[in-house]
């Protein structure tokens, strides 16, 4: 009884219908009746109230405090994909000048949508794709940082894959231990070739996760302690809070 | 526009599952208790018609939980019917259909507990061990004391007995009744059960009626359901179908069992126990007490729940004692309203037992009050839903139908099941007096509490997609 019954495809009018009510909320704005929504779809009353009560009972649609209005429910933020904003410029400047200490790659990326993206790939050493980083977060730094800060990380690991031999297994890593550190690392995990270190850049104001700050070499030498490369990573993370929270 | 955190803060919101959502209405109803006593209360005025004075009831009993899905749809209230009736009706018939709920809540919740006492009694006296008053005595304070202590410690754990407790239960009823009609009728003379016409037809279903009683609490736990708009309005309705399925069960096989005794099922003082004696089966009677005990326990734990809930939506509406609006910081459940309703739960059982008067006729009278309670409940609330959706500007010609249809019947009902009881007249009496003089203080001192009276979980700012509210204007309202 808890899961969504199955959809038997055989009423494309009702679904045709459901999402016409869902453009016509987001359309007319907050505080839009049912007669006002039947009115403009030119649809029966009866399937008009239908349709809302179930929309607002899959929680797609809430009704206001006044129980005549509708509003988009928070389901229907997972309807649309989520926009990444380019970093400002004052941020691209941090992070050129963290390159101009260091001779391995930079990389910013935003955690904003819950998922990695990076919106400052260093243009002398090109980043893996992005794709791959999007969808495997358990075997890259940037991805550990943001398993570490969630309450059900396993949720964020739909498919595990192993890229080269050292890949670490999903249920082996040692993610308090990241959470704990505000430090992630790789080690030739996603290529054998590279490793790599990542810090958090947190909202100064609340701490939230924004995005997170990389560093990308070879391998063996990313396994080292880095002590200096680390704090100079830190430094330039505290110096983006700011900028990108 | 929005608030930050929901008028009913504290209970712990959308947590329970649509399992335990039903489990809690099944229990309300107390299904196997009804399907073993009420029968033969309905054969005696519908005689060869009872199982057709149970299809009329069960059909009342889903066109009343089709006017409360009206509201269950679109809103998530703790306070139960009262909640729901103060989005329809004038603030004074919200407090009414309160008093009604309190008043059958408290009572069914006591009945309850009495009905456990009579069964670990009887079941005791099977057992050879001498009963006494003292024994129920016990037996009540000692299991409301287990009740409170679920009912504390949090909504899923209480959820969660339920619904163990209560599958046990009809799972126990349905077997024993099971083979019961395998047995056929006991050999006799032939019955000879005149028709009774529809006059009788009707008068069964007054007792049958009450046997739903309490199908509705899944309504009280709105706040607290998980996608509470799809899970509360099944349950209610669901409860009603599967308690009318297994009445008619159960009727079937008493009025089959005596179809060739004389006088028939109506007859017999106590049915089901003659029913397995004339087949030797000693161990029925075991078994049933055993399974009614858990049936009421069940009960007991689920209208105590709703009553907690509906005395802290009075209380949050500002028309209570502002105390028993509290929660429990760790357990999340009214813990003062029920530090305070549970001994006069107990108490409503306990003192006229001690006093001397018969466990059989407290239950009955704490039935018989709670049902009337519940019955001007659902009038209310059924009188309410049209209301409400004009209100909202969604009524249609279905739920004017069905309030057309019920509220009448609803209204005769009531009056038929207090007329016939002297008694009721006279407790009834006194609880409108002391509800009168409840609204009229309100009048006077909180006129604003009395007029917003109704909380309900409302949307709040984190429910809605993100800076719509708030950044924009509200629409100007045609």
């Amino acid at each position: 009884m808890t899961g969504p019954a199955p959809l038997s495809g055989r009423q494309p009018k009702a679904v045709r219908s459901a999402l016409a009510v869902l453009e016509e909320v987001v359309a007319a704005g907050p505080g839009v009746t049912a007669k006002e929504i039947s009115a403009a779809l030119k649809l029966p009353q009866a399937t008009t109230y239908r349709l809302l009560n179930l929309l607002v009972a899959e929680e797609y649609l809430v009704r206001l405090p006044d129980l005549k209005g509708f509003e988009l429910g928070r389901r229907a933020a997972r309807l649309a994909v989520p926009v990444v904003t380019a970093p400002p410029t004052a941020a691209r400047a941090v992070v050129e000048h963290l390159r101009g200490l260091v001779r391995w790659g930079v990389h910013l990326a935003s955690f904003r949508t819950g998922q990695v993206v990076i919106v400052d790939p260093d243009p002398d050493h090109p980043p893996s794709d992005g794709a791959l980083l999007a969808r495997y977060p358990q075997v890259s730094a940037l991805g550990r940082l943001l398993l570490a800060e969630q309450p059900d990380w396993h949720a964020l690991v739909r498919e595990e894959r192993a890229f080269t031999a050292h890949t670490t297994r999903a249920a082996d890593l040692d993610l308090a231990a990241v959470a704990a550190a505000g430090l992630a690392r790789q080690c030739g995990e996603l290529r054998a070739d590279r490793g790599c270190l990542a810090v958090p850049v947190r909202a100064p104001s609340d701490g939230t996760l924004a995005a997170g700050l990389a560093i990308a070499g070879p391998p063996h030498r990313i396994a080292e302690p880095n002590d200096e490369i680390v704090a100079l990573l830190r430094d330039h993370a505290d110096r983006l809070a700011p900028l990108l929270a | 526009m929005l608030r930050d955190r929901s008028p009913v803060h504290g209970l712990e919101r959308r947590r329970l599952g649509a399992v335990d959502v039903l489990a809690a209405s099944v229990s309300g109803a107390a299904p196997s208790a009804a399907m073993a006593a009420v029968p033969v209360i309905v054969a005696a005025s519908a005689a060869g018609a009872t199982l057709w004075s149970f299809v009329v009831a069960t059909v009342l009993a889903l066109l009343i939980a089709g006017c409360i899905a009206r509201f269950t749809r679109r809103m998530a209230a703790p306070g139960g019917l009262y909640a729901l009736t103060a989005k329809g009706l004038a603030p004074g018939a919200a407090l009414a259909c309160g008093i009604a709920l309190l008043t059958g809540y408290g009572l069914l919740a006591a009945a309850a507990l009495a009905g456990v006492s009579a069964y670990v009694d009887a079941l005791l006296g099977r057992l050879g061990l001498t009963d006494g008053r003292w024994v129920p005595f016990g037996v009540a304070v000692l299991v409301g004391g287990v009740v409170a202590l679920l009912a504390l410690r949090g909504v899923r754990l209480a959820a969660r007995v339920v619904l163990l407790v209560e599958s046990v239960a009809i799972t126990v009823l349905v077997v024993v009744f099971a083979l019961l009609l395998v047995g056929g009728p006991i050999p006799g003379p032939g019955s000879g059960v005149a028709s009774p016409g529809l006059g009788g037809v009707a008068a069964g279903v007054l007792p049958a009626l009450a046997a739903f009683i309490g199908f509705e609490i899944a309504t009280t736990l709105g706040a607290e359901a998980r996608r509470p708009f799809r899970t509360v309005p099944r349950a209610v309705g669901i409860t009603a179908a599967v308690a009318g399925v297994l009445y008619l069960f159960a009727a079937h096989v008493q009025v089959v069992g005596f179809a060739d005794t004389p006088g028939g099922l109506a007859g017999e003082a106590e049915p089901v126990l003659v029913l397995a004696t004339a087949r030797g089966w000693a161990w029925v009677p075991v078994v049933l007490d055993l399974g009614l005990i858990m049936s009421f326990l069940a009960c007991a734990l689920a209208t105590t729940t709703a009553l907690v809930r509906v005395l802290f939506s009075l209380s949050r509406d500002g028309v209570g004692p502002a105390a028993l609006g509290r929660t429990h910081r760790r357990f999340r459940t009214p813990h003062v309203a029920l530090a305070v309703a549970m001994p006069v739960v107990v108490a409503a059982l306990a003192v006229p037992v001690a006093l001397g008067v018969p466990l059989g006729a407290v239950l009955v009278t704490l039935l018989t009050l709670a049902t009337s309670g519940f019955l001007v409940a659902y009038l209310l609330v059924c009188v309410a839903a049209p209301v409400f959706l004009h209100r909202i500007g969604e009524l249609t010609w279905t739920a004017v139908a069905a309030t057309a249809v019920i509220a009448p019947i609803l209204v005769v009902v009531l009056v038929a099941f207090v007329a016939q009881r002297p008694i009721l007249v006279a407790v009834l009496g006194v609880i409108v007096v002391l509800g009168v003089g409840w609204w009229a203080w309100l009048r006077w001192r909180r006129p604003a509490a009395l007029g917003g009276i109704g909380v309900y979980d409302e949307t709040v700012a984190a429910d809605v997609v993100g800076g719509r509210i708030g950044a924009t204007e509200p629409r100007a309202r045609p």
